[in-house]
């Protein structure tokens, strides 16, 4: 697979988050993009006129405001500049680093500040995600993101108990790492111990599918800042972390025809299969330090990390079981607690790619892994089963390995 | 020492000489005589002579006294810290003054300062503090016509059982557990504490299992809206945020298009007319203008079904609200994947499973459509399916 | 090193109506998508077809929280690469370029729809994109800003009815050559002033009327162009620029973003002077008055000059909006895209009965939002 030579690197230079909470009620919508944006200034050690360009995205629908760039530029800073908006559901978060990347790299922009936001707490959420359904036909039966077909399908192929044990060992595991996470809006304090009683207990919400399971709806806004390599040699504040590459799988509108008597490949495995291969990454596992996942609920994240790691049979279970996939583990598994933890849609996925990139720099916190991190994965989910995975690396040097 | 509205009465007396006011004392003699019955409660002596003031506890008789004040412990706190109005309280019989009652409730604000209850951490407060305070909390003009009885059994520190009965617009709070209850919440006190004063979110508690609720759910998410929110005594009284509730909508009018259009005329002869890829053979269901993986335009019809194959199902507990008219379908219900007869296997059709047949419901069970009663040309003619027993499941 | 050029290689219109109650705006892009391909004869071979598309839709317009899931299929989409720009679709164009530019890709395909029809009304829409707090509830929307400009720019630069009724009568005429354009009917300048005020000073003919539409371009590198076209459009420069977001706050006669965008576009494009340098412009007027508000912005006439730019006749020496503009009926999710495609279409001389001879370098603008809080502008070359 053809490898494509970027016109030049880019690095992210700063990182700024909002809190993420059920209760903003005390900014509106471009006061809460004005907090993550004001953040990774101060983060990067920039004022806004060093930025030449925003990129902006959340869903319309979720708060209802239209063109809604256009109130928020109080918050982003966007008067005077070039701006963008560009939104792709779940997915937005991750493609809006894409577009931020594409853009520093195309030449057209030294530094590029990008925004994703979102205050579920504004509008009616599920209803949010029911409405992306055709409205003529599919509308009247989706429950949101809510399906139980995975765990089904999981419990069919592994069996009742271990498959139930999986996806709450999962679910426990990332919130042991929410609770070592400040900004993490669900903390429970759940402990292992609590398995059995959660596995019987939490209130179902669809099959297997349970409350518990389930990520959460909250407000928040994530920023990042990201620069040219030419910039970064004038200096940076932070250790800059760099974007290596990534990739976006889309797929059709219907959702139904994932779920006859076969599959299709998985837009994550595609992803994970193109993106690993052009970059001449055999072993995914071993390449990276730390992979921060969209997981949207136990039972997919479970699901996924065999997709996305390109692994057979239960070899995700196993490494589950083994700890594989704890903060001290072989590949940790969104040291930040993830999607289950904390939720704003039009940020969330660019919390994957701003948590990653702190892990690189060092700077997680309470959440940050004890060895080192040079190869981060990170991803984005959204639509009817979106995939977006992107590679960010400690140090500039993969080029050699990987071109034709 | 028990605590009411965050605060106790012995500490009322002990901040008296901190609170008086000599220079507005000068002309005053008099002792005043308390007595606060109940849990919590004495009785104490506060002499005021040309500017001094001596506190003191009394066992026995009060007596020297110009003025007594009679009440219960927790109406002398509530009324101290202007959580009770003093006028109430007298009007009711719940504090009762043996002299002038107006020459006390000038006379006081004259020479101490007000009581302040002392600042607590939201962490000291207890369950028991804030059960305290519903009654006052309480906001009839939110409660109008609702009637409803809600336990609440705190285990541990601070806890204790409660039942609060909203009913013809009043509140009363009770020690116990009646029965009936509309809804009954369990948890342990600190949880209920934590969520009372901000730092745990309820949501969270529930969902984690932290909060047990056997009852009427809905029921139990309405009771926050029936008070005002709770603020820790000391702290300062948070600005009322105002937020504004709209409902926005749009009409719209959909195209369905010859393709769409031809599904819809068919379900309206209660018919399933798929359209075929060209290349790949796909029955997409519902039909679109193109084939996605192959990317060319679809032309062919074809009747699918209108039985089918079940590959897999969800049942749903928790339904989502319609987002304008926030209805919420009977729970549970079950959707149904099922692949019609004569579609290509990936192709999957997703609808409802009447409610009857969901405890027979598997993998693999025949299914038939049930059509509306009137057929119109829309998802509406296509009720669910049912169980197709007498073919026998696979 | 990646391409140092970037090319519309084909461009294809779906005609605009004022109600395509027949047809789902999938069936409208699947249109579009078959006419590039019978031009260019790409494909979305994983090697060497597309494998990168930029979409551009509204969820409000679609009444879809995800407005591209919707046309996943159409876009060619299915397993590649898509994004949504959720602005009007000149961005689509300029992100496009960029992403060419950065090495990511080197053919994108971009394809923009909105059916305005499908909403009970486009002014409700549009009242969304105020504040919920103030701006929605004095009843704020796209027309009643678009007055308060057109009564301040008016007075500014001397602009009358006639000149107004002058700019909508032009329009139509060109409209009628440009089998794309929605309202095609000639009108005299009797029947513009006449028409029912909407807003004043705004008339129903000084605004644009309800439209439905689709546009789709292919866009690649200097390196592959030429395996899609021997007429390259190349993208000259691009840059959009934002204002506040409060009537209040801004000039609404000083074209501040505009001038913003237009210089920095300019400055790419290596334009020292507009007038002397640009042959063709299409610009985004909704409205009528905007047409010289806007081309004031672009440089082509001094600040509240507009008027006597019309007088001496500068519409024509800038060949202004041969496809009809705006005013003869575009989707406002799309119509900078639109201008696009005319802009493209007259530099690579296949503009029809509204070509014009010896072009070298064509304006294409858009705005969005209140009295044109965001402008953007593209600077195509032959």
């Amino acid at each position: 697979m053809k490898m494509h030579a970027k016109n030049r690197n880019v690095a992210i230079i700063g990182i700024g988050q909002t809190s993420l909470s059920s209760h903003k009620e005390d900014q509106n919508q471009a006061e809460m993009v004005h907090e993550a944006v004001r953040n990774a200034l101060a983060d990067a050690g920039l004022k806004i006129g060093d930025i030449d360009c925003i990129v902006h995205g959340n869903m319309e629908l979720f708060e209802m405001q239209f063109a809604p760039d256009l109130w928020h530029s109080l918050g982003t800073g966007a008067y005077g500049k070039d701006e963008y908006r560009i939104t792709t559901g779940g997915t937005t978060g991750a493609t809006l680093v894409c577009a931020a990347d594409n853009l520093v790299a195309s030449g057209l922009y030294n530094t590029v500040l990008a925004i994703g936001m979102e205050k579920l707490q504004e509008g009616n959420t599920t209803g949010g995600i029911t409405n992306m359904a055709d409205p003529l036909w599919f509308r009247n039966l989706q429950t949101g993101a809510l399906t139980g077909t995975t765990a089904q399908e999981m419990i069919d192929e592994f069996g009742e108990e271990r498959a139930k044990r999986a996806a709450m060992r999962y679910r426990i595991m990332m919130d042991k790492h929410a609770m070592l996470n400040q900004r993490a809006h669900r903390r429970f304090g759940l402990e292992y111990s609590q398995m059995e009683d959660l596995m019987a207990n939490s209130p179902p919400l669809v099959g297997e599918l349970r409350l518990i399971h389930m990520c959460s709806q909250s407000d928040g806004a994530c920023a990042m800042i990201f620069t040219s390599e030419e910039k970064v040699k004038q200096g940076t504040k932070n250790p800059p972390v760099w974007i290596r590459d990534h990739i976006q799988v889309h797929r059709e509108e219907t959702i139904p025809n994932l779920f006859g008597f076969n599959k299709p490949e998985v837009t994550h495995h595609l992803a994970a299969r193109k993106l690993f291969a052009r970059n001449g990454i055999q072993d995914p596992v071993a390449y990276f330090d730390v992979f921060e996942m969209y997981d949207p609920s136990a039972w997919w994240a479970v699901d996924w990390l065999r997709e996305f790691f390109l692994l057979k049979g239960d070899e995700h279970l196993r490494m589950l079981e083994a700890g594989d996939f704890d903060l001290d583990g072989r590949i940790p598994i969104n040291p930040s607690g993830g999607v289950i933890a904390s939720n704003p849609i039009g940020a969330t996925a660019m919390l994957r790619l701003a948590e990653a990139a702190l892990q690189i720099r060092g700077d997680a916190g309470g959440h940050q892994i004890k060895k080192e991190v040079r190869h981060a994965l990170a991803s984005g989910f959204g639509g009817t089963f979106w995939s977006v995975l992107m590679i960010l690396e400690k140090e500039l040097n993969w080029q050699e390995v990987n071109h034709d | 020492m028990t605590e009411y509205f965050g605060t106790t009465v012995a500490d009322i007396f002990a901040t008296m000489p901190k609170r008086f006011k000599p220079e507005e004392a000068k002309e005053v003699d008099i002792a005043i005589g308390y007595e606060a019955t109940g849990e919590g409660g004495g009785k104490w002596k506060a002499t005021i002579k040309h500017g001094t003031l001596k506190v003191e506890t009394v066992e026995g008789e009060l007596t020297g006294c110009k003025t007594t004040i009679h009440t219960d412990a927790e109406t002398f706190v509530g009324v101290t810290l202007g959580k009770i109005s003093a006028l109430d309280a007298l009007s009711s019989q719940k504090l009762r003054v043996a002299g002038d009652p107006k020459f006390l409730m000038l006379l006081l604000p004259k020479i101490f300062t007000p009581y302040a209850a002392p600042a607590k951490k939201p962490d000291a407060v207890t369950a028991r503090d804030i059960i305290a305070t519903l009654a006052e909390r309480f906001r009839p003009e939110k409660a109008e016509g609702v009637a409803m009885t809600i336990g609440y059994d705190l285990a541990g520190e601070g806890g204790g059982k409660w039942t609060i009965v909203i009913r013809d617009g009043k509140c009363a709070v009770r020690e116990g557990l009646a029965d009936p209850l509309t809804v009954k919440m369990t948890m342990e006190a600190k949880t209920y504490a934590g969520m009372m004063v901000g730092t745990i979110e309820a949501v969270t508690a529930f969902t984690s299992g932290q909060v047990k609720i056997e009852g009427d759910m809905a029921a139990a998410a309405a009771t926050a809206k029936y008070f005002r929110k709770y603020v820790v005594p000391g702290a300062t009284e948070a600005e009322e945020l105002i937020s504004l509730r709209v409902t926005n909508s749009i009409e719209q009018r959909f195209a369905t298009g010859p393709v769409m259009g031809r599904w819809f005329a068919g379900i309206r002869e209660k018919k399933f007319l798929a359209n075929r890829c060209p290349k790949c053979g796909r029955t997409q269901i519902p039909p679109r203008e193109i084939c996605a993986w192959c990317r060319v335009r679809v032309h062919e019809f074809v009747e699918v079904g209108p039985k089918g194959v079940v590959t897999h199902f969800d049942i749903v507990y928790f339904a989502s609200p319609d987002p304008l008219t926030g209805a919420v379908r009977d729970t549970p219900y079950a959707t149904v994947y099922v692949v019609l007869d004569g579609a290509t296997e990936r192709e999957a059709i997703t609808v409802d499973l009447k409610k009857e047949d969901i405890p027979r419901l598997k993998e693999g069970a025949r299914v038939r459509p049930v059509w509306a009663a009137v057929t119109t040309g829309s998802y509406r003619d296509l009720i669910g399916v049912e169980l197709d027993e007498e073919e026998g499941s696979l | 090193m990646a391409t140092k050029r970037v090319a519309i290689c084909a461009v294809a219109q779906h005609k605009n109506d004022s109600d395509l109650w027949h047809k789902r705006f999938q069936g409208m892009l699947l249109d579009v998508l078959e006419e590039l391909q019978a031009q260019t004869g790409f494909t979305f071979d994983e090697e060497t077809g597309v494998n990168t598309i930029v979409s551009c839709s509204d969820d409000f317009f679609d009444a879809r929280t995800i407005s591209n899931n919707g046309v996943t299929d159409v876009l060619g989409a299915q397993y590649r690469g898509e994004e949504k720009m959720a602005q009007e679709g000149l961005n689509a164009v300029g992100y496009a370029q960029a992403v060419i530019l950065s090495g990511y890709a080197d053919m994108v395909l971009v394809m923009g729809h909105c059916k305005e029809s499908q909403s009970e009304s486009r002014r409700m829409i549009a009242n969304m994109g105020f504040d919920p707090f103030y701006g929605r509830a004095v009843g704020l929307d796209n027309l009643n800003a678009a007055a308060l400009q057109a009564r301040a720019y008016m007075k500014k630069a001397g602009l009358t009815e006639e000149h107004l009724a002058g700019i909508v009568v032009r329009a139509r005429q060109f409209a009628a050559r440009n089998p794309y354009a929605n309202a095609r009917e000639i009108v005299e300048a009797g029947k513009v002033v006449a028409s029912p005020q909407l807003c004043d000073p705004i008339r129903q003919l000084h605004a644009y009327p309800v439209s439905d539409g689709a546009v789709g371009m292919l866009l690649a590198s200097e390196e592959r162009a030429a395996e899609f076209t021997d007429k390259p459009v190349w993208i000259a420069g691009f840059a959009n620029c934002m204002d506040s977001y409060f009537l209040g706050d801004r000039d609404l006669t000083a074209n501040f973003a505009l001038k913003q965008a237009a210089g920095r576009a300019y400055r790419k494009a290596g334009i020292a002077d507009p007038r002397k340098e640009i042959d063709l412009v299409e610009v985004m007027d909704a409205y009528a008055y905007q047409q010289p508000l806007w081309l004031e912005g672009l440089g082509l006439c001094g600040d509240g000059e507009g008027a006597r730019f019309l007088d001496q006749g500068g519409q024509e020496k800038y060949s202004v909006n041969l496809s009809g503009g705006m005013l003869a009926g575009n989707p406002v999710i799309i119509a900078g895209l639109y201008r696009a495609a005319e802009a493209a279409l007259q530099l690579k001389g296949e503009a029809g009965e509204r070509q014009v001879p010896d072009l070298h370098r064509a304006v294409a603008h858009s705005t969005t939002g209140a009295a044109g809080q965001f402008h953007s502008v593209l600077i195509l070359e032959r």
